[in-house]
């Protein structure tokens, strides 16, 4: 198992965002949370990406315990997050943009040596672009992109850090649905060309339906059902709860 | 099309070599503009602004007790050179290191603080070591008088007593910092600062520890304003308690507010056209201050990108124009 969390929990005072969820994730997997607005799953999706400290419970990554890893350090462990709403560097370029987070590894504490000068990163950087389609923007400023192309480059962004666990918060929100179908595609793509494993947090459930092969359904902070898409859509509870 | 990306492309470019040659160029001849002491205070004064440009322009981080860097530098380099009669580079590096020093100190106790509270922590600093140099230690400082009685320097066989020779000594080491500071703006570490102003949580998210981005650029505009406190010391021959006063800060401030913050050359511009204004007005009144704060309030409601802030932001919507044609 490449990610797995054990009995999570998020309190907020009274409020039990999460509630002993167990969410287990294998290598290349794409897998999805859904559920109604307020079941819990950004929540959970910030408990495994190292924003929020469990109230109770543990997040573990090839056995490791990163539960009170902070956002940085999960995210150099290799498990990365994208944004329900755009988190971009708005006034840099796409390159730049994408190139800030390629570079983390390597050279981020160099002052001295032009950044331009660092081959490897620049060509991880022109790569991702392409595999975000967004080469074609190279030099504008991501404030001038549309909302769709921000929606990629967030995705770019995440995926330049190399991770193994990519997390996408949601990442055809505010899309058309020629759009959406597009996105859906290209996550696709990238979990099989890259082999990496993909949690998605949608509301889209056609999204969600045919990209996925595990999905998580949550409601009120706990697990209501876990399974294929098939299992899920079949699950009574489910359709009670959340499908209607 | 592809124009007008290139022309984006520009507007969000670096600033290209040519502009650090072209400005040392101009500075060239400054002292045939102006007088030779203000050519001269305002190369010191746009040290010290290049790294306050750092911090606040490129980080984001506003300090407001960048007097204690300042000061401390005078003071470092002003004692190095009276009591132990310290060669000119020793007691310029002596001027950089304390701040330096200061900053590791307060940056571990203040950097995770925020916005308002950071800027307030760092006023604090500044104020407490003005009324060390005031008051406790007032044996070594001199306290309200200053520090006097600091020896004449000189460089190999030139004697930076005279003007001209040490302006174009501070001229070169304002090469020098111009240089570097492009060098940086364009490092890996450079572009850091520059998504941590943009996005503090994106760039965490990315791996990298923002906290220490913060910290390496307060240490970074700390080695900025040690030298140029150290040069003021040279310059003036005696060390000013005012280089500690919180007004030192606050004068900082505008200056790279009035300059245009987060531009490569918005501190040299902004320290110039507030100096040139100070040392004009104040030839006329006394009162010179309230001109040149009436000044900096209409420049800054009509341009509020300060003076580069505002001539790059022109320059982009011309070459916009043009392509679109």
């Amino acid at each position: 198992m490449l990610l797995r969390t054990e009995k999570i929990c998020k309190y907020f005072g009274g409020l039990k965002a999460v509630d002993e969820v167990d969410f287990t994730l294998k290598k290349g997997q794409l897998k999805s949370i859904i559920g109604p607005n307020g079941a819990g799953k950004t929540t959970l999706f910030n408990l495994i990406a190292g924003a929020y400290l469990p109230t109770k419970g543990k997040v573990f990554l090839k056995d490791k315990d990163i539960s009170r890893m902070t956002l940085n350090r999960v995210s150099r462990l290799g498990v990365v997050k994208t944004y329900q709403i755009n988190h971009i560097f708005p006034s840099l370029t796409v390159f730049e943009n994408i190139r800030i987070a390629a570079q983390v590894c390597k050279t981020s504490f160099n002052f001295w040596r032009q950044a331009s000068s660092f081959g490897e990163i620049n060509d991880l950087a022109e790569e991702i672009m392409t595999k975000v389609e967004l080469k074609e923007k190279r030099n504008w400023p991501a404030s001038t992109l549309s909302h769709g192309e921000r929606r990629y480059l967030e995705i770019g962004i995440a995926l330049a850090t190399k991770p193994e666990v990519l997390l996408l918060d949601e990442p055809t929100a505010g899309m058309s649905c020629a759009e959406t179908n597009h996105c859906a595609e290209m996550i696709k793509k990238l979990s099989t060309d890259l082999g990496l494993s993909v949690v998605l947090v949608e509301h889209d459930m056609s999204v969600v339906m045919s990209i996925s092969e595990e999905i998580l359904v949550m409601n009120e902070g706990r697990t209501l059902a876990e399974g294929t898409p098939r299992e899920v859509s079949d699950n009574e509870e489910v359709q009670r709860v959340y499908l209607g | 099309m592809v124009d007008k990306i290139n022309t984006m492309q520009q507007q969000h470019a670096p600033p290209k070599p040519l502009v650090v040659y072209g400005a040392v160029f101009a500075l060239l001849f400054l002292p045939m503009v102006i007088s030779t002491p203000l050519a001269t205070e305002i190369l010191i004064w746009a040290i010290f602004g290049m790294g306050f440009n750092l911090l606040l322009g490129y980080t984001g981080v506003l300090s407001f007790g960048h007097a204690a860097y300042f000061g401390l530098g005078a003071y470092s380099a002003g004692l190095a050179f009276r009591y132990l009669d310290a060669h000119l580079f020793v007691g310029i590096a002596a001027g950089i290191l304390a701040p330096m020093i200061l900053a590791c100190f307060i940056g571990a106790l203040a950097i995770r603080k925020r916005g308002v509270y950071f800027a307030m922590i760092s006023l604090a600093f500044a104020q407490m070591l003005y009324f060390l140099a005031l008051s406790p230690l007032k044996e070594i400082t001199r306290g309200e008088d200053g520090l006097t009685h600091i020896p004449a320097m000189a460089l190999f066989s030139f004697s930076l007593g005279k003007p001209l020779p040490l302006y174009y000594f501070v001229l070169v080491i304002t090469a020098i910092m111009l240089y570097s500071t492009w060098r940086i703006l364009q490092s890996p570490f450079g572009k850091l600062l520059q998504a941590f102003r943009e996005n503090e949580e994106r760039a965490k998210a990315c791996g990298y520890n923002t906290t220490l981005v913060k910290f390496f650029s307060l240490v970074l505009s700390a080695f900025y304003a040690g030298l140029a406190g150290a040069l003021n010391t040279v310059y003036l021959g005696y060390v000013p308690l005012t280089t500690l006063f919180w007004l030192t800060s606050g004068t900082m401030v505008m200056m790279t507010i009035l300059g245009g913050k987060g531009t490569f050359l918005g501190p040299l511009v902004g320290v110039g056209v507030f100096l040139f204004l100070q040392n004009t007005i104040s030839l006329f009144t006394p009162r010179w201050e309230l001109f040149v704060g009436s000044i900096f309030v209409a420049i800054i409601l009509l341009f509020p990108g300060g003076i580069m802030g505002t001539v790059e932001e022109k320059i982009a919507a011309y070459r916009m124009r043009r392509a679109s044609k």
